[in-house]
């Protein structure tokens, strides 16, 4: 089939590329082989093809032997492809009717057999000529640009590019992902070779960038997402919550001097301590303080009722008592009550044990509860509302409900059928645990809210539900509790005398009763309620109490401090026993015969089953006999509220995540809906259930209630914590005092005695931090501008920029695998980002060069090449490492006139004034050691130098070995890609090299492009280089983002995808594989139409199209078709 | 009979794989002559049709060169090539050519030692599969 007309005239030009291409290709014989080819009118060979007379050959052709195609057998197109189409353009043709064959990259350097190489290049030139003989023209179309530039990190290179591209009139937007600009070299003193203070020739330019009118600064943000091309980008930036207002920030610093948290500090390399709420450095711009949120530590994500445990023992390290018993009230009104009996799952999870022990949460909260009058808090201000509530029950759930709607300005009422309000608090929980002034302390300010309370009012005979709306009572919150006590079910249970439950048993203990208590008892069951009851027994005078339970000690539920406190009271405990009988004499109880158990396989709730075995009884004498094996729901009073619904297991059913009950106007919680459960789980019940209330009160959706302001954090996969610091040292748990044991049976008198202040301060000093900031809320409280805000969250702001600059930097290698240069190990052991902090004013010494115990050195070594030119780590050299060191080894001299050791492979010193600068150093005295070392170690050669380190290296020009003391050690690191370089690359399309740097377009002619048009590389991203480098090749390219977005317009690309309307099938397949939308289906004509702004030319279509109608430009079926079949035919 | 030399079709994309084989050449780093190289802007604009193309005009093997997953310069064209040359692997067994004959693999802009170690590995295991059946036989 003949091409496309007009008829093809080619010409067919081969480059000898010098001695490249030439000596291994025979050039003259590809030629010669060229003009046997179709349509090739003229083929010539030639030196160079892209010099001037090289070209004049092709526009002198295209003229003289009017060609109209035109094929160079050269270089890699990516090299010299635009040249040649300039070239074809200016003779006259369209830049289209052009094809390179790659005979160079892809022949003659990788084949060294000249008859195969030739063989080979002769296949390309034909496939080249085939091909082009189906070519058609191809226009590109100019489109207006975007006039702003987008700079990526905010260092000195970012800075450069930023204030180049505003100057000449360019809106500029700065993306930096830390809270300040400055990037490393605000980290640093002095700069090689010329000594110039860094912060003194740096803080201009960041000020300048901070109050250009043309650049806006977009700090803690980073490139969320990149659409469009060049001239035209639509860039998305996510600005990380700050928690800090920058238009109110006055950078005063007072809510740093409040903040409690105290963590490690990145900007001094770990070798200080900030606040969670900090600014990296005096001269940071913007000024503006930011807050260190890490996801919510465990114990707070582990508390039920949601309690901000890291924010109140932070507070009570800081000897903010008050402060710590508001922040807990707000999730907790009853603080002493929990501070004794909670289980305390928060310790459980508490990352401290890492290290040593768990925090002793539990008893802080006691301490901080005991430690303030509660009086003596402000009464919080209650905005009042009419709505009338009911609340069924004053136990834990129930006085929760009433005080959170309170709060709310509800009109509260508590009913209680009890004559005391607390509920199981009250009457089950023996008071040496809970003693009852701190339930009257905790409950009286709950009434003092204005709740009002009656007493001795019962459901049932006293009130119903429905009776309390037809006294207008608009929601009803039932938590009435489970009271009444599961049966044996065994012969002798119900008519002897001397058999008691232990929910009776305890509530007339708890009364102030007397119960009558024989001399030997019987506890029967595993939970808190039969220990409470053993205990209880022996404080009321029975000499011998036996606690019997089916399964062994590991399985029962009791808790740990239970089981103890019982064991040290002289409580006996029989495992693996399951009761059989009560035996009586005469009605009254004198045994309880039991049967051996076995443990079998487990039941439902995980727990092995107890097996009984036959035969195995036995008796326990014994005249009481109290059951504790679990209670349940008393339901007597529900006859009358048919429309209450229950569950399979008796409670009372209500909605899981609602509380809402059958009766749209009753909720329930507590253990009258989970069955019995812990203290605090029926605050987290009241919790919602008010939250619930309050929502059908205002007539709102029900469903899950959106928490308040500090839950707000968008939550990862895995929870991010502070890290745990490394020298973390240990530190034993505090433990309060406890009652002698022969002291706590004579009275119901509190066991346990709590901390002490020395002992609370300390113990809330271990707290680890997890969250960085505690949310505490002191800052707030302390910001007179009312700037913080912790309920921020991050946005993405979407941003139209024509070119961007990419300024990302590196980031300093670590070298703790190098473990036999001991970093991490020996303290004296520092990085050169760390060394550069010891010597900055604003650093961890205010500059001066000291050992961590605050002595001068007296001799510093300097280990070049850490890192880098290392196969094993970083191949490439890092190119400042050298003079760097030079530099530190000047400021040793001069501040300290210590004598410094540098070891080095070679020194590097290719720079203006560098080798001058390494001169001086060595006239200052500096020791050269040209020779690697081998290790750093804490073992002396000489005992006069015991707790030095030992340096040991060979140097390589005397060729012995060297063991030589020092005081110090600098590792002078590599410079490694930024962390994210392969995301953000992979965001804008840009390759990365091997080592992970950015990959410019040409190495030696294109260094600050990319092969994406419009984006452009600045400073060490490209690869490692000193700062006058960086600046230099910042400015170059945003010369060149002005360069392109100067003249107004750019070109499309004319190698798109075209759909062929009459061929189109209407079948869609395109539009679901194109990745970007840029195919719409024209429903007049049912057929897929391009959308030519938004087509990037993938050829994903055309490869999908089943009728072929789909094809990219410049690509097309015939065009490739046509080069296989010259390869292979 | 002179030894077979086979001769093997590289598609590449421009942005990955076409920039190893020219690193490669910048390296120096030689492999066998028999690959000839046809650049695409993307694997995934690699038709099904010219897989078969190649394969019936007496192609030994088919090597196809992309992006690593996630680099793709259009986002995804890599991941369409990967599902094509699945479907296509069983088309060209059923014509009658060892599914060995296709290559698809992943080679990076940085990557030239790899270019050339899969283009030495892939002419090596066509050596060993011998001669596409094609060459033998007439194709209308």
């Amino acid at each position: 089939m003949s091409p496309a007309s007009p008829i093809p005239r080619i010409g067919v030009y081969i480059c000898h590329c010098g001695m490249n291409i030439a000596p291994r290709v025979d050039v003259e014989a590809v030629a010669q082989f060229a003009r046997s080819l179709d349509h090739v009118v003229i083929a010539r060979d030639y030196k160079f093809m892209c010099s001037n007379p090289g070209q004049e050959f092709i526009t002198h052709d295209i003229r003289e032997q009017r060609l109209n195609r035109v094929v160079v057998a050269s270089c890699s197109p990516r090299m010299h492809e635009p040249t040649f189409r300039k070239a074809c353009e200016k003779a006259g043709i369209n830049p289209y009717y052009f094809q390179m064959a790659n005979i160079r990259e892809q022949v003659s350097w990788v084949t060294f057999d000249g008859q195969l190489a030739t063989a080979k290049a002769r296949d390309q030139v034909a496939a080249a000529v085939a091909r082009v003989s189906f070519h058609t023209p191809l226009y590109s179309r100019e489109v207006p640009v975007t006039k702003s530039v987008l700079v990526i990190g905010g260092g000195i290179a970012g800075m450069q590019a930023a204030i180049t591209a505003a100057e000449a009139g360019y809106d500029v937007h700065v993306v930096e992902r830390e809270p300040s600009i400055g990037g490393h070299m605000a980290k640093f003193d002095k700069t090689f070779p010329s000594l110039d203070c860094a912060a003194c020739i740096m803080t201009p330019k960041m000020v300048d960038v901070g109050q250009h009118e043309k650049i806006r600064l977009h700090t803690c943000s980073e490139i969320a997402s990149v659409e469009g091309f060049v001239g035209n980008f639509r860039i998305g930036i996510r600005h990380r919550a700050r928690y800090v207002d920058a238009a109110a920030c006055t950078g005063c610093g007072l809510c740093a001097e409040a903040c409690p948290v105290v963590v490690s500090n990145r900007f001094d390399e770990g070798l200080s301590r900030r606040k969670a709420i900090y600014r990296s450095f005096p001269q940071a711009v913007p000024i503006t303080f930011c807050i260190d949120k890490k996801d919510r530590a465990p114990c707070v994500g582990a508390c039920p009722a949601g309690i901000n445990v890291q924010g109140y023992v932070q507070l009570i390290g800081q000897g903010k008592y008050r402060e710590a018993l508001s922040l807990i009230l707000e999730k907790l009104p009853l603080p002493g009550v929990l501070g004794r009996v909670c289980p305390h799952p928060c310790e459980t999870v508490c990352r401290r044990a890492e290290v040593d022990q768990p925090i002793a949460i539990c008893d802080l909260k006691r301490f901080v509860a005991d430690q303030v009058d509660l009086e003596s808090l402000p009464a919080p201000e209650i905005a009042e509302r009419a709505e009338k509530v009911a609340v069924i029950g004053s136990g834990p759930a129930g006085l929760t409900v009433a005080h959170d709607l309170r709060l709310k300005g509800y009109q509260v009422t508590l009913f209680e059928a009890q004559d005391r309000l607390g509920g199981m608090l009250r009457v089950g929980i023996p008071d040496y645990r809970l003693p009852q002034g701190i339930l009257d302390r905790e409950i009286g300010r709950i009434l003092r809210l204005g709740v009002e309370a009656r007493t001795g009012v019962r459901l049932g005979p006293d009130v119903t539900l429905h009776g309390l709306k037809a006294q207008g009572f608009a929601a009803v919150f039932l938590g009435i509790g489970a009271h009444a006590s599961l049966k044996l079910g065994i012969p002798g249970e119900e008519n002897a005398t001397g058999v008691v439950d232990a929910v009776r048993f305890l509530r007339e203990v708890n009364s102030g009763g007397q119960p009558p208590v024989g001399a030997r008892v019987a506890v029967i069951g595993g939970g808190n309620v039969a220990v409470d009851a053993a205990r209880a027994a022996r404080r009321l005078g029975a000499r011998r109490v036996t606690l019997v339970y089916r399964r062994s000690a590991a399985e029962m539920p009791a808790y740990p401090e239970e089981i103890k406190g019982a064991e040290e009271e002289g409580v006996e405990f029989v495992y693996m026993a399951a009761p059989l009988r009560i035996q009586s004499q005469n009605g009254a109880a004198c045994g309880l015969t039991c049967l051996r158990t076995q443990l079998g396989a487990a039941d439902e709730s995980g727990r092995r089953r107890p097996v009984p075995v036959a035969g195995s009884d036995f008796t326990i004498d014994c005249d009481t006999v109290i059951p504790a094996i679990g209670q349940r729901i008393d339901r007597s009073w529900a006859e009358n509220e048919p429309a209450l619904a229950w569950s399979a297991s008796q409670l009372i059913a209500a909605d899981a995540r609602t509380l809402q009950t059958s009766l749209p106007f009753v909720f329930a919680g507590g253990d009258a809906v989970s069955g019995p459960a812990t203290v605090i789980a029926a605050v987290a019940a009241g919790h919602r259930a008010a939250e619930s209330m309050h929502r059908f009160l205002q007539e709102l959706a029900l469903t899950s209630a959106a928490e308040g302001p500090l839950a707000a954090r968008p939550k990862e996969d895995q929870p991010h914590w502070l890290d745990i610091p490394p020298d973390t040292a240990p530190a034993p748990r505090q433990h309060g005092g406890v009652l002698e044991p022969g002291r706590r049976l004579s009275s119901f008198a509190e066991a346990a005695l709590g901390l002490a202040e020395a002992q609370a301060r300390a113990e809330a000093s271990r707290c680890l931090n997890c969250g960085a900031c505690c949310e505490c809320q002191e800052c707030v409280r302390a910001c007179e501008v009312k700037a913080v805000n912790h309920a921020m969250t991050d946005t993405v702001e979407q941003v139209e920029v024509g070119a961007v600059v990419v300024a990302t930097g590196f980031k300093a290698f670590d070298p703790t695998p190098l473990a036999q240069y001991g970093y991490g190990i020996f303290p004296e052991i520092y990085t050169s980002l760390e060394f550069e902090r010891l010597n900055n004013a604003t650093g961890p010494t205010s500059g001066k060069i000291l050992m961590k115990d605050g002595r001068t050195p007296r001799r510093v070594a300097i280990v070049h090449c850490v890192g880098s030119r290392d196969a094993r780590h970083r191949k490439y050299c890092s190119r400042v490492c050298c003079m760097y060191s030079m530099k530190f080894a000047h400021l040793v001299r001069e501040k300290t006139g210590a004598e410094v050791w540098e070891f080095y492979i070679d020194i590097r010193s290719p720079g203006k004034l560098y080798e001058e600068f390494y001169n001086r150093v060595q006239e200052e005295g500096v020791h050269l050691v040209r020779g690697k070392v081998a290790e750093v170690t804490d073992i002396p050669e000489r005992p006069e130098d015991a707790g030095r380190l030992t340096v040991v290296a060979e140097n390589t020009l005397t060729r012995r070995t060297l063991r030589l003391p020092v005081d110090m050690v600098v590792l002078s690191v590599a410079l490694e890609p930024a962390a994210g370089a392969e995301d953000l690359g992979k965001l804008l399309g840009l390759q990365r090299d091997r080592d992970g740097w950015f990959n410019e377009l040409h190495v030696k002619l294109a260094p600050v492009k990319t092969a994406t048009s419009g984006i452009f590389l600045a400073g060490c991203c490209q690869g490692p280089k000193d700062i006058p480098d960086t600046v230099a090749q910042a400015s170059a390219a945003a010369g060149e983002a002005v360069a392109l977005l100067a003249k107004g317009t750019v070109r499309t690309r004319a190698e798109i995808s075209v759909i062929d309307p009459d061929l189109c099938s209407g079948c869609r397949s395109c539009l679901d594989v194109c990745p970007y939308s840029a195919i719409r289906f024209d429903e007049g004509r049912a057929v897929a139409v391009v959308n030519e702004a938004l087509c990037q030319g993938c050829g994903s279509c055309a490869a999908t199209c089943p009728s072929s109608s789909a094809s990219v430009k410049h690509f097309t079926d015939r065009q490739l078709m046509e080069e296989l079949e010259a390869i292979l035919l | 009979m002179s030894a077979y030399e086979p001769k093997i079709i590289v598609m590449v994309c421009n942005w990955c794989t076409y920039t190893a084989a020219d690193l490669a050449g910048t390296s120096r780093l030689a492999y066998p002559a028999n690959v000839r190289l046809v650049r695409l802007m993307c694997t995934g604009m690699i038709d099904v049709k010219y897989i078969l193309k190649a394969f019936l005009d007496g192609a030994d093997g088919v090597f196809i060169g992309g992006c690593h997953p996630g680099d793709c310069h259009y986002l995804n064209g890599n991941l369409k090539a990967r599902k094509r040359v699945a479907g296509v692997r069983k088309i060209v067994e059923q014509f009658g050519f060892e599914p060995e004959r296709l290559r698809l693999q992943w080679i990076g802009a940085s990557e030239g030692p790899e270019f050339q170690k899969n283009m030495a590995e892939f002419v090596e295991a066509v050596k060993t599969l011998g001669p596409s059946p094609a060459r033998d036989a007439v194709v209308l």
